[in-house]
């Protein structure tokens, strides 16, 4: 059963792959599991995008089913129990309201494990620094998708700096106008501009924390 | 004034024509840009920029004076409202009026599409398009009945406040006629100040992607991702009616004596070539194909990496228009496309904002070294807007680069 929701998962069958589920935990299915197996159905179609196999429209309809997944899993999950690898703080910069690829990233960092505190789009600079103090992530990242906000990425930077915030925490920025020279420029530690891809740097980013 | 203005016009028409015909120019043409530049270039705000046309001429008159590119890429900020034209479809005289709503244009209508600086947003940001959904997935049979009696009388009054009750849509109506006349004199008179500068006139007009329009302004663009494999055929079906519209649009243009239509491209980057080639490319092409059978030209943007379905371009007649890329590869692109199609693009804005003038120069040395030969090449930024802390230096360093190495 577990095996056939993965298949469904990944071969973009929404209907079977919610009705199974919900069969399965009708059935007295274990909700860790379903979780873990929905997880590993993302890694894949990740790999299937990073590869070419799968376009953008994939991810999203991926994204979709996971989250309707979720949606009656994680209640059934006991509160505590289920692992997080670690926090990510998430917005589109400042005058940049493209959210799609923020959202698709956030989709596949939470199915990886990680915890996602996304704080919007069009977001200032002050927000990061805020959220930042609230909520003491990792990892912020940072999506952008139009050149004016290369600038907005420097100046949070700038910002986190200012507030002694940045020496405890890894930065990503990712979306489509982002490459080495923007991530030079913004000061930053990494970017991606797929979500599969950035999901990876950012455990990656993890291991930095452990030393 | 430029004293040999109409020579120069002329010469860079010859050059940009020649690149067109897929023939060898004297040096390879590069196609201007503007946007957020302009109103910083003269000290002015982004509100002044939308709102002021009279100080906007001004600015726009200052940035074509000092940079003179081959092809002027500035004009009045508006942002696209090719979804009032499907409801205007049926109204050639007034078509043409919405492709680009401007910030007084949005006043009137008081929509949710747009959000304009000093309105929305703060008088120095730069004006806004968010779309939206105002359309629910069971209404995609009004849609596919009547596309212009759905988007006119349903999805309208929905998107704008000043189109509720068709009392407010009388008053919105006479205001937004006059906003398309004040629109059209500032035109006038840029297209006066640009003939004087001597840079050539290729005026062009607007059509779309069908399945574009779905996705911008009717039910937003994840939905209609996930329309196309929740209700394949009525999304398949409903990009088929818009077909009759954007043509009738379009070639609302043509009564008005151009022969070019700019057509920007949203959905292509999403899909795979699969979905492309079933839902997307066919009723792209049937627009394209109608307009070609009417002497019209296209040029479309295709925004975001379109490697995937560059082959489909040659489905298309020989020298049907141009096609200007983004972030796909113009090297592959002319390889794949020589002979067959004009390319456009190549230069990254991130270069002209974030390099400096030797790495510019480098670059372009680089990249004309493989585009130039065989012609059928424009070079041009990769997106028509530069932000307003691009370098002016690092502008004059590609002119300079263009002359030198084109
Ligand atoms: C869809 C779209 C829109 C939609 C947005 C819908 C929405 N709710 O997001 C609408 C129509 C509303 C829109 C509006 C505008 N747009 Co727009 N838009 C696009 C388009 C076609 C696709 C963008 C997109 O969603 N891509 C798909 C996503 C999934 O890709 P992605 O963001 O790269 O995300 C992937 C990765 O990068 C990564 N990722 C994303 N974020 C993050 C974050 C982290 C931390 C990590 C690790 C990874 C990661 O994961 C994703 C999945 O792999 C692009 C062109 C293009 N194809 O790129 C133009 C584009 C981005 N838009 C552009 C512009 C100019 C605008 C407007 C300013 C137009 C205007 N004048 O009004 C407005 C936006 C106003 C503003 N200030 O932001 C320009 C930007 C040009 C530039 N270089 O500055 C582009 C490039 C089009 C163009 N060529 O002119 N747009």
């Amino acid at each position: 059963m577990l095996e056939d929701i993965l298949k469904n998962i990944v071969e973009m069958e929404e209907h079977e792959a919610i009705n199974k589920a919900k069969e399965y935990l009708e059935g007295g299915g274990d909700p860790q599991k379903l979780l873990e197996v929905c997880r590993d159905a993302m890694g894949e179609v990740g790999k299937r995008f990073e590869q070419g196999e799968y376009f953008l429209s994939e991810l999203i309809l991926g994204g979709e089913i996971f989250k309707g997944i979720m949606e009656f899993t994680l209640p059934k999950i006991k509160s505590g129990s289920v692992q997080k690898i670690g926090k990510i703080v998430l917005g589109t910069v400042k005058e940049d309201v493209h959210n799609i690829g923020k959202d698709i990233f956030k989709v596949f960092a939470e199915a990886s494990g990680f915890e996602v505190i996304d704080i919007g789009i069009d977001t200032p600079e002050e927000k990061f620094v805020e959220a930042v103090k609230e909520h003491k992530p990792d990892i912020v990242g940072m999506s952008c998708l139009i050149t004016a906000g290369v600038t907005s990425m420097k100046k949070t930077v700038d910002k986190l700096k200012e507030a002694g915030l940045r020496d405890g925490i890894k930065i990503i920025i990712g979306g489509g106008r982002v490459d080495e020279s923007v991530k030079e420029y913004a000061g930053a530690d990494a970017w991606a501009d797929d979500a599969a891809k950035g999901v990876r740097l950012c455990k990656q980013l993890l291991d930095w924390r452990v030393d | 004034m430029v004293s040999n203005a109409k020579e120069l016009a002329g010469k860079r028409y010859a050059r940009i024509m020649a690149a067109i015909n897929l023939e060898e120019p004297d040096r390879v043409p590069l196609r201007g840009f503007g946007g957020d530049i302009i109103p910083a270039y003269s000290g002015i705000t982004q509100h002044e920029f939308c709102y002021d046309y009279e100080k906007a001429i001004k600015a726009i008159e200052k940035f074509l004076t000092d940079f003179q590119f081959d092809w002027a890429g500035s004009g009045i900020t508006g942002l696209d409202g090719r979804v009032f034209s499907v409801a205007f479809s049926e109204y050639p005289d007034i078509a043409a009026n919405t492709t680009f709503i401007t910030g007084p244009m949005h006043d009137a209508l008081g929509d949710k599409y747009y959000r304009y600086p000093g309105r929305e947003i703060s008088e120095d940001a730069s004006p806004q398009f968010i779309g939206g959904t105002f359309m629910e997935a069971d209404e995609y049979d009004q849609l596919i009945e009547d596309p212009v009696k759905f988007v006119a009388e349903t999805v309208l009054p929905r998107a704008c406040r000043n189109l509720e009750t068709p009392r407010q849509a009388m008053a919105t109506m006479v205001r937004l006629g006059v906003e398309f006349a004040r629109y059209g004199a500032a035109g006038r008179e840029i297209g006066a100040i640009t003939a004087k500068l001597g840079y050539p006139s290729i005026p062009m007009g607007g059509a779309y992607a069908p399945l574009d329009i779905i996705g911008d302004f009717l039910r937003g663009i994840e939905n209609v991702l996930l329309d196309i494999r929740r209700y394949p055929d009525k999304v398949k079906k409903a990009a088929e009616a818009l077909v009759e519209p954007i043509v009738n649009y379009a070639l609302s243009y043509k009564q008005r004596g151009l022969k070019w239509v700019m057509i920007p491209l949203h959905l292509n980057e999403y899909l795979s070539p699969k979905l492309y080639k079933e839902f997307y490319w066919p009723t792209l092409k049937e627009v394209i194909l109608r307009l070609a059978d009417e002497g019209m030209k296209a040029q479309v943007f295709f925004e975001g990496r379109h490697d995937a379905h560059l082959e489909t371009i040659l489905e298309l007649p020989k020298g049907w228009g141009i096609a200007y890329f983004e972030k796909t590869d113009v090297v592959k692109a002319k390889k794949v496309l020589e002979g067959h199609t004009c390319v456009m693009g190549g230069i990254p804005m991130s270069l002209i904002v974030g390099g400096t003038p030797e790495k510019i120069e480098e670059y372009v040395k680089n990249l004309l070294e493989q585009v130039k030969p065989g012609g059928g090449f424009i070079l041009s930024a990769n997106v028509g807007n530069a932000p307003r802390e691009t370098p002016i230096e690092n502008i004059t360093a590609l002119i300079e680069a263009v002359e030198k190495y084109g």
